[in-house]
């Protein structure tokens, strides 16, 4: 009980900054000079308010997040349970083969090579994290749906001669929904992590834009002088990835008892 | 299939793994925007000089050219020459590897006894305020990125107490240790929360099962049930996440390097990219991809050893 308390404290205050903060940020924005104090936690790294940019910050990191597992479930799940399911056995090797090789590849490889490809963008932020979250999904899709296959329950189904509509996707997809949930949590806070060091890493984003990650990167050259501006994002980037953490696993317990 | 077939098994999927990886790195590369020539000009190129350096780096001909005379290169142990310097690829390889060694080393030894000691004592007081406590820190710690934790750490140790160095810019590593704490810790913090987590799951398990059980019966004392019988078996699922911990270590932490301006093979890695230098990065895709393969063969014939029952995934 009192774990859910400690991880929805943690996730409250970053996640109703991220959602709700670009509501309160003014439309003029004046200037100061950089890393002096002034407003709530001093200016930033070209003398933008501070406070103005942790409200817009937000909304990028749990937004990419979001979208980004969403891509990598809706193209994951069928390609595993197509590999599992798919008749002639070769169909499975040709489809996971090439994921055990993804598997050699960095994925911070992958991540700074596309986007210096693509160039900056948050569609190629959200594809990018999904493209390396994607074989996880589809192999613990594929794991799911084998269990289901070998059911007596599908054999029967099929010598019914039910339709591959009516096995595949209506049945073995609806069995694997629960492992596939219960999977969930561990993938948001992956994806959490990969947006969030991406960003920091330039990946993907404007040098200058309003983002949690991006400020930490920034604002580094002055936190001798204004501390604030590094350590309020780097604070509510650990908050947010430590509460979804913890109340994901509180659910999964939740779940499974 | 004996260990030995098995590992020769492994060993050639692991070459097919590195070509392929290679393959596509090539690829990428090639799809960047703009090539050596371009980054070399430097601002306001005239279309002329960029063609001319192109011509005189050899990147005017075919792709698969290049490609089939770096491969043979390679084959030889020839990584080839950096467009942007000219000096060798294995060069910048080795100047990188020291650092990263260096940080990837001190943070195995680490991470080893702490994590199977904080997964022993959790699993051996299963369900106790302590057991409890660690498996909720555990939980919250391993989703935090790296760079916010390091963040967090330069502003409380660095500067506000000033007891560690905040960067390790311009620092011998091995001369003042006291610039490892702070990118030791962030490198810890996560693989810590999972190793732990896997040695407990394991021991739990272990202690729970019949073979345990009978050692009990047979009157062996309870620390040696735990040590030599249970312990060995709960390790060798952590066995795995070992690996993939040694390999992104060995990988070169971009992060961590970032944070603390350590300039090892994260550093190299995105200089070149950001050079276009083409041979670099696959000298580095080649490092990457070989660690990667033979860390994860260690890890699965290690576990073999120690849980020779356990399936391996062929």
């Amino acid at each position: 009980m009192k774990r859910v308390g400690v991880g929805a404290l943690l996730i409250a205050a970053p996640l109703a900054l991220a959602l709700l903060g670009p509501l309160f940020v003014p439309e003029e924005a004046t200037r100061h000079a950089p890393f002096v104090p002034g407003g709530l936690l001093g200016t930033d790294f070209v003398g933008r308010d501070t406070w103005h940019q942790v409200l817009a910050g937000g909304r990028t990191v749990v937004l990419v997040a979001l979208l980004a597992t969403a891509a990598s479930y809706l193209v994951g799940v069928p390609y595993g349970v197509l590999a599992a399911t798919a008749r002639p056995r070769l169909v499975d090797e040709v489809l996971m083969r090439p994921l055990d090789l993804l598997l050699a590849v960095p994925s911070l490889l992958v991540l700074i090579l596309v986007a210096a490809i693509t160039g900056p963008g948050l569609p190629v932020l959200v594809a990018v994290v999904a493209l390396v979250n994607f074989p996880d999904v589809a192999r613990v899709a594929r794991a799911a749906a084998l269990e289901v296959a070998g059911r007596p329950a599908l054999e029967a189904m099929r010598m019914q001669g039910e339709s591959w509509w009516r096995t595949s996707v209506v049945y073995t997809g609806r069995s694997v929904l629960r492992t596939l949930a219960a999977d969930l949590g561990v993938r948001l806070t992956g994806a959490l992590y990969l947006v969030a060091s991406a960003s920091f890493l330039g990946v993907g984003v404007p040098p200058d834009a309003a983002d949690w990650a991006v400020m930490v990167d920034r604002n580094r050259g002055g936190l001798f002088l204004q501390p604030w501006a590094v350590v309020v994002p780097a604070v509510l980037i650990v908050c947010l990835s430590v509460g979804v953490n913890l109340v994901f696993d509180r659910a999964l317990r939740q779940v499974r008892t | 299939m004996s260990l030995a077939a098995y590992a020769w098994r492994r060993l050639a999927l692991g070459l097919v793994q590195v070509l392929a990886v290679v393959t596509g790195v090539f690829l990428l590369v090639q799809a960047l925007p703009g090539d050596a020539a371009v980054a070399l000009a430097g601002d306001n190129p005239d279309p002329g000089r960029i063609e001319r350096i192109r011509a005189a780096m050899g990147l005017d001909r075919p792709a698969p050219e290049r490609f089939a005379e770096w491969l043979a290169g390679l084959a030889r142990l020839d990584l080839g020459e950096s467009l942007v310097s000219g000096r060798p690829v294995a060069e910048f390889l080795l100047d990188g590897v020291g650092p990263t060694a260096v940080l990837a080393v001190l943070t195995l030894v680490l991470l080893l006894p702490i994590s199977v000691l904080v997964g022993v004592l959790a699993a051996l007081r299963e369900g106790s305020a302590l057991d409890r406590v660690l498996t909720s820190v555990s939980v919250g710690l391993h989703a935090i990125p790296e760079f916010a934790l390091a963040v967090v750490l330069i502003a409380v140790f660095g500067v506000q107490l000033g007891w560690l160095p905040p960067t390790a810019v311009g620092v011998d590593l091995l001369a003042e240790p006291a610039a490892l704490v702070l990118p030791l810790l962030v490198l810890l913090a996560r693989p810590i929360c999972s190793i732990s987590r896997l040695v407990r799951a394991g021991m739990v398990d272990a202690l729970a099962s019949d073979y345990v059980r009978h050692a009990r019966r047979l009157g062996i004392g309870e620390r040696r049930v735990r040590l030599a019988h249970a312990l060995p078996n709960a390790l060798a699922p952590a066995v795995q996440q070992v690996a993939r911990t040694a390999d992104w270590l060995l990988g070169g932490v971009i992060v961590v390097e970032a944070v603390f301006v350590i300039p090892g093979l994260g550093t190299t890695l995105v200089d070149a990219v950001a050079g276009r230098d083409l041979p670099v990065v696959q000298g580095l895709a080649v490092v990457f991809a070989v660690t990667t393969v033979v860390v994860n063969l260690l890890a699965d014939l290690v576990a073999f050893r120690l849980s020779p029952r356990a399936e391996v995934a062929a």
